[in-house]
């Protein structure tokens, strides 16, 4: 059986459940990170180097970096719906994966280690003012993107887009601070809603 | 044709460069972006909202994110070779570009900036000594890992050397004080010795 380290409030181990979960594959999972069992250990680090979770073991293959981790299990079990096979459709899809993990999760780091985790190294108000503007304006890009789309992030259908920026899209609507309407989202949220994955992993209380 | 906007000195567009280059794929390269400018025109952000560079023309399929077009042309033109056909070993080289673009590229990216970027009298000191102590970490593992491996994922060059090895030419090339990494660097020279690396991995850096 599939095994997932890293403990369930961590938004890179919540890719990998909710994407378990639309893929109906059971899994087992160890609670690892900070505030649960430690990950610089000796024996954790064998497995991933960098002590960081989630960490995925597929019999004896080990694999970290959440992203890769969705790339792979989709591939797994080949649910092209998610990820698809041909270049391009797959690029449309990897296009705002990558997005999520480099530019719009620079966007909310500061801010949401002040106004969610009130982190004493994140307390300049000017940072988590530029923050939260940063945030706000990368918003505004997937409130465009779901307006030409009228559905989902890459299209008409659900990927693996959806789940890194549906999980970003649940954190923005759960911490405290000025928000601009931005009606497209707002029925995206509603509409991943429907989805019993997001409702256990996702949307269910926790930033 | 395919084009790519961006100027060559980015990091981001040197991946670009020599995925094209390893793939044997003629291209056109738009200076674009730093003092050439040009990404806040109508015309550019209709491309790519986010008005950042690179970006990627393909007959007509227009494509952003450095790690989503390396991607996307290995898959392409370069099926079974950069773009490793099992599984496992695609994964393997996805997860290695995806830690270039989450960690080890924000940890660089401060020491760029104020060593390259900005004149001297407005360098953060402060930035430029805790960019170089993370970033020497990271070297470490990657020393670790390299060791017993000709590659990143192992007997066979991919994607990901592409990527990652845009980012370890520039930080073996800043004016810092690193930890010797033979194992790196034997990994660096071999990336170099590619004729298709000749472009991207030019100096002195800029
Ligand atoms: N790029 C990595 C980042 C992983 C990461 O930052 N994980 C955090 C939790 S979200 C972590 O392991 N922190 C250390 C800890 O919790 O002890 C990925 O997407 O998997
Ligand atoms: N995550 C994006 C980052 C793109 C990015 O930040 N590009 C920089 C150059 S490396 C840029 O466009 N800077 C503005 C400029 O060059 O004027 C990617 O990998 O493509």
């Amino acid at each position: 059986m599939l095994k997932i380290l890293g403990k369930s409030s961590s938004i890179n181990v919540r890719k990998v459940l909710w994407l378990c979960e639309e893929l109906g594959l059971p899994y087992e999972q160890e609670q690892y990170g900070s505030g649960f069992q430690a990950t610089d250990t000796p024996e954790f680090m064998a497995l991933n180097p960098n002590a960081m979770v989630p960490v995925l073991i597929d019999d004896d293959f080990v694999l970290w970096e959440s992203n890769t981790i969705c790339r792979y299990l989709a591939g797994r079990e080949q649910r092209f719906d998610l990820l698809p096979g041909a270049p391009r459709g797959r690029a449309l899809v990897e296009k705002w994966m990558d997005w999520q993990a480099t530019e719009l999760n620079n966007s909310w780091r500061y801010a949401f280690m002040a106004l969610v985790r009130r982190s004493p190294a994140h307390a300049d108000p000017e940072a988590i003012e530029a923050g939260v503007a940063g945030w706000n304006r990368h918003m505004a890009m997937v409130e465009a993107q779901l307006s030409r789309t009228g559905a989902y992030i890459a299209g008409a259908s659900f990927t693996l887009a959806d789940i890194v920026i549906g999980l970003s899209t649940h954190r923005w609507y759960m911490t405290p601070m000025p928000r601009p309407a931005l009606p497209a989202v707002a029925a995206y949220y509603e509409r991943l809603s429907e989805r019993p994955g997001y409702r256990l992993h996702g949307r269910n209380g926790t930033p | 044709m395919l084009k790519i906007w961006g100027r060559l000195n980015s990091l981001n567009v040197k991946k670009v460069v020599w995925c094209a280059a390893e793939l044997g794929l003629p291209f056109e390269r738009i200076d674009a972006g730093g003092p050439f400018g040009g990404l806040d025109t109508p015309e550019f952000l209709a491309r790519n909202p986010n008005g950042t560079i690179p970006l990627i023309d393909d007959d007509g399929f227009t494509l952003w994110e450095s790690n989503a077009i390396v991607r996307y042309l290995a898959a392409k033109y370069g099926h079974g070779s950069l773009y490793p056909d099992d599984l496992q070993q695609r994964a393997d080289a996805d997860r290695w570009m995806d830690w270039q673009a989450t960690v080890f590229n924000p940890a660089l990216v401060p020491a760029i900036y104020n060593l390259l970027r900005v004149p001297p009298e407005q360098r953060s000191q402060d930035a430029i000594d805790t960019a170089r102590v993370k970033v020497d970490r990271l070297a470490s593992l990657l020393e670790q890992h390299l060791t017993g491996r000709t590659w990143l994922t192992g007997k066979c060059f991919t994607m990901a050397d592409i990527v990652l090895g845009c980012s370890v030419h520039l930080w073996l090339n800043l004016p810092l004080e690193r930890t010797s990494r033979p194992e790196l660097e034997r990994w660096y020279a071999a990336l170099r010795a590619r004729p298709a690396s000749t472009e991207a991995l030019q100096l002195p850096l800029s």
